[in-house]
């Protein structure tokens, strides 16, 4: 065909094939009217494009008794037969001969078609070559020409004829048969036959043809049902082709197609002459009123309607001497019951659409993928590899209330949840029917799961692999390891020299490197932590013990790692070029919040020590150093701030809990430290700074006032003396300054100045309370006044700050008043 | 399974889940999968008017391919915990790479 729908044949090729064209020789018997149709341009539609010549490929042998359905025992003639039917023979013969006589290409040849002409060309698009049919003296006539099967035609002539022959036949069959006949087909139909032989099947086709296929077509006008027509005649063969072994299936089937609502509209002229196929057809018609699925037999749930409907009429009486309470409770029970089985009407619609078997087959494979999904990884819970992969789900919920049921349940309990529910469900309905079935089918999935688990377990965790002789790997992947873009291994001992040489350079980088390290450690010791065994005690078994001290020593190996991790032990250099290790490590806010979680893992040895090299590097930790009030009063950095509230928040508190309760000498030590080796005045003027320097000098005053009977550390408190008048001394001449100045005084952020002069003040004696007055008097004076004017809430809090100071040096703000 | 693990922790909160078709849809996170698939329950779209035909939709299952971002609830979020699993993830995806 091409592309305007012209015949491309070349003519000499028609002429072949005219050689030895018979009545039905033609390929297909509507090419002719396509190839007609082709030359209008207007005619879109091409029933060539529609009709999908399955009547060509259909196998047909069983043509043996032709003549015996078709009658063909008695020698018909083609004149006794009339040749009226046979227009596409006709007029493709004709055609022919016209082209071979005219020698025009087809194409011109098209264009004459409006010429008037002697053979019935224009009228061809109209008709079929069943037109015959509508008369209604034809059928009488209707006799088979046996010599049109065979002679001189080939195989092809065989079958497709026979089909279209088939046609008049069914007509024929379909006006001699009587309503007993069609009962008896349908009860035929319905019921199991047992395979039938060839030349009956072909009889119980058109019969079934008649009972089935008529009512579709009959809802189209009558020119479209005569072109529709052959092809369903030749589809109806292969609705017969299945041995009808599955008659529950296929009985609905038919029947649905019976009484699928129709109008019921005035029959064609066609059909007037066929009483029996009138009746036919409003026995078909009458269930219409009826739920559109009414089988005349079998299908339960669609006598289920009509059984619930029933009962309330017989029942009509007996509610009539009912009084009213009984009528009520029966009717609600009654609505109950009849809800209840609409209800089951509604889920049952689908019942036995799957097999066990096919859901079965689905919940293997199923499983199967939750397996392969999850990689194979073995997540038993609380397990290590859990714990590994599901870490920050598995803590948070330890830490937020008790582990969910969430959608990450474990895969095992995902399975055996979902096998539970499976068989039991099984176990329940089927034990009634087929109590083996159920179970063996359970047992059968509960095998295939534990051997796909085995085969997950086995398969290598390294989703690699690398066949022999090739060149590259495939890497397999799943959603848990995905597959790499990239797979690049870095050769180790490069890697060694590189990093050996980066330690030497200290700088940010190997600072962070540094603290990634402290975090390993300290999550290797957590983990360790968190698999203590039970404590022993002394009749428990040898190996518990073993046990026990096999953990103590590995805890106190990884508290080593992780004390050398925070290099806090470097050695200290006199002039360092660059900061120590861990003043480095303190420089970073992960650094600062690391502390607070190794700080719990040290002893008091560890600790006092790491406070020590802190107190020794005073002024060089980063929040003192870059704290240091910018000059013209400019507020600091975000970024600082930020760094100084989390040192004050992560750092300070470990640190003051070690201080509140070391003995007097640890903290003149310290004091020591930071007098000796720290400009004082310099770290006065920082937050952090400030509250190291409070955070000592209150302890010792504590410490002073509880020991105040016992004379035993007279020594100790002399040199306490001594260092604290050296702090005094330092402190003095920068008491007006050591407030904040980045705000003006009403907003001023300065408690723990003032908490720092109230430690100081506890312990001054009372002319150093004098100086520390003055110093600070102008503050004093100034931030009450400020306060009076601030509303009742700042105010309380302004002069509770300020009271700090002077209820320790035994003065009060309403005093100034 | 970094994000998987930690978007278990969300689950029945509220989470404004951005596409990359631009819609946002904010509701309460039913469940997530392996891959990120979302359901979210009782669903409301940010630029309503927009989108009138997600107006009557009450919850959604959303492909985890579509997603481009997920606006979290910052109180139900362990921040230093999570620092920590994604240490794990990077220290065991080394591993892995040593390995492999």
């Amino acid at each position: 065909m091409s592309f305007f729908g012209f015949d491309t044949t070349l003519p000499r090729d028609r002429q072949q094939q005219r050689g030895s064209r018979g009545m039905f020789e033609q390929h297909d018997p509507f090419a002719g009217l396509s190839r007609d149709g082709g030359g209008d341009e207007d005619e879109v539609l091409n029933f060539d494009d529609t009709y999908d010549g399955l009547g060509q490929r259909l196998q047909e042998s069983g043509d043996t008794f032709n003549d015996d359905t078709f009658g063909g025992d008695e020698p018909v003639t083609r004149q006794s037969l009339g040749r009226d039917f046979d227009f596409a023979g006709q007029t493709a013969t004709a055609r022919g001969n016209v082209m071979h006589e005219q020698g025009v290409p087809l194409q011109q040849h098209q264009q004459q078609q409006h010429q008037p002409s002697s053979y019935s060309m224009p009228s061809r698009p109209a008709r079929t070559g069943y037109e015959a049919y509508k008369q209604p003296d034809y059928l009488p006539k209707l006799e088979a020409d046996a010599s049109i099967w065979g002679a001189g035609i080939g195989k092809k002539a065989a079958t497709a004829p026979q089909e279209q022959q088939a046609s008049p036949d069914s007509s024929a069959a379909r006006k001699m048969m009587s309503l007993e006949e069609v009962e008896a087909m349908m009860r035929a139909q319905s019921q199991p036959t047992p395979p039938v032989q060839e030349n009956d099947r072909q009889a119980q086709g058109l019969r079934d043809m008649l009972g089935v296929g008529s009512p579709a077509p009959q809802q189209m006008p009558p020119h479209e049902q005569q072109q529709q027509r052959p092809v369903q005649i030749l589809q109806r063969p292969q609705h017969q082709e299945p041995p009808m072994q599955d008659q529950s299936l296929r009985a609905p089937q038919i029947l649905q197609r019976q009484s699928s609502p129709q109008p019921p509209r005035p029959q064609s002229q066609h059909f007037h002459n066929q009483p029996p196929r009138g009746q036919f057809q409003q026995q078909q018609q009458t269930p219409q009123g009826a739920p559109a699925v009414q089988p005349p037999r079998g299908a339960p749930q669609h006598q289920r309607g009509p059984s619930y409907n029933g009962p309330p009429i017989t029942q009509a009486q007996q509610m009539m001497q009912m009084s009213d309470d009984e009528r009520q409770t029966y009717m609600a029970e009654e609505a109950k019951r009849a809800k209840r089985n609409h209800k089951i009407f509604l889920l049952s619609k689908n019942n036995g659409l799957m097999t066990p078997q096919d859901k079965n087959f689905i919940t293997r494979i199923q499983l199967q993928q939750l397996l392969t999904a999850t990689g194979g990884i073995d997540n038993e819970p609380g397990s290590e590899e859990q714990l590994a992969e599901d870490f920050y789900y598995q803590v948070y919920a330890q830490i937020r209330g008790g582990p969910r049921n969430g959608p990450g349940q474990p895969l095992n309990q995902f399975a055996q949840t979902y096998l539970f529910q499976t068989g039991s469900r099984y176990g329940y309905g089927r034990s009634r029917h087929h109590p083996r079935g159920g179970d063996n089918h359970v047992q059968r999935m509960e095998q295939q799961v534990a051997r796909a688990v085995e085969a997950a377990k086995a398969r290598p965790k390294n989703k690699q692999l690398v066949m022999e002789g090739s060149l590259g790997k495939i890497a397999f992947s799943n959603s848990k390891t995905p597959r790499p873009l990239l797979n690049l291994k870095r050769p180790d001992s490069e890697s060694r020299i590189r990093q050996i040489a980066r330690a030497a350079i200290f700088d940010r980088k190997a600072a962070l490197r540094d603290i990634e390290r402290v975090y390993s450690c300290l999550m290797r010791l957590e983990d360790h932590e968190r698999k203590l065994p039970a404590p022993p005690n002394e009749d428990s078994p040898p190996d518990v013990i073993e046990g026990h001290m096999r953990w103590r020593s590995d805890m106190q190996e990884l508290n080593q790692q992780l004390w050398e991790a925070m290099k806090v032990m470097e050695p200290i250099q006199q002039n360092p070029t660059t900061p120590h290790p861990f003043i480095q490590i303190l420089a970073h806010s992960k650094g600062k919040k690391v502390i607070p979680r190794v700080f719990r893992h040290l002893d008091d040895n560890q600790r006092l020590t790491m406070l020590t090299l802190i107190a020794i590097h005073l002024d060089i930790v980063d929040v003192i150093r870059d704290a240091y009030p910018p000059a013209h009063n400019a507020p600091l950095p975000p970024k600082v701030k930020e760094e100084v509230e989390i040192f004050s928040q992560a750092v300070m508190p470990p640190l003051f809990s070690y201080v509140n309760e070391a003995p007097l000498n640890i903290i003149i030590g310290l004091l020591g430290l930071v007098l000796d080796r720290v400009h004082v005045p310099f770290i006065l003027r920082t937050k952090i700074g400030v509250s190291i320097l409070t955070m000592l000098v209150s302890r010792a005053e504590l410490v002073k006032q509880s020991q105040q009977s016992s004379p035993q550390n007279t020594e100790d408190w002399n040199q306490w003396s001594t260092l604290y008048t050296r702090l005094f001394d330092n402190i003095e001449p920068i008491l007006p300054f050591i407030f904040p100045t980045d705000t003006n005084v009403s907003a001023s952020d300065d408690v723990h100045v003032w908490q720092f002069l109230a430690a100081m003040g506890v312990g001054a004696s009372p002319d150093q309370q004098q100086r520390l007055v003055l110093g600070v008097k102008e503050r004093v004076m100034e931030t009450v006044a400020v306060g009076r004017g601030l509303p009742e809430e700042m105010r309380e809090r302004r002069l509770g700050e300020v009271n700090l100071f002077m209820r320790a040096i035994g003065l009060d703000v309403e005093l100034l008043g | 399974m970094l994000f998987f693990s930690f978007f278990k922790t969300l689950v029945n909160h509220e989470v404004t889940v951005e596409l990359k078709n631009d819609i946002s849809i904010r509701g309460t996170l039913k469940s997530v999968d392996q891959y990120l698939n979302i359901k979210l329950d009782d669903i409301s779209v940010v630029e309503e008017l927009k989108y009138p035909h997600l107006s009557s939709v009450k919850n959604v299952f959303i492909r985890g391919s579509v997603v481009r971002y997920v606006h979290l609830p910052a109180a139900a979020v362990d921040t230093p915990l999570l620092e920590d699993a994604t240490r794990r993830e990077a220290s065991q995806a080394a591993t892995k790479a040593k390995q492999g």
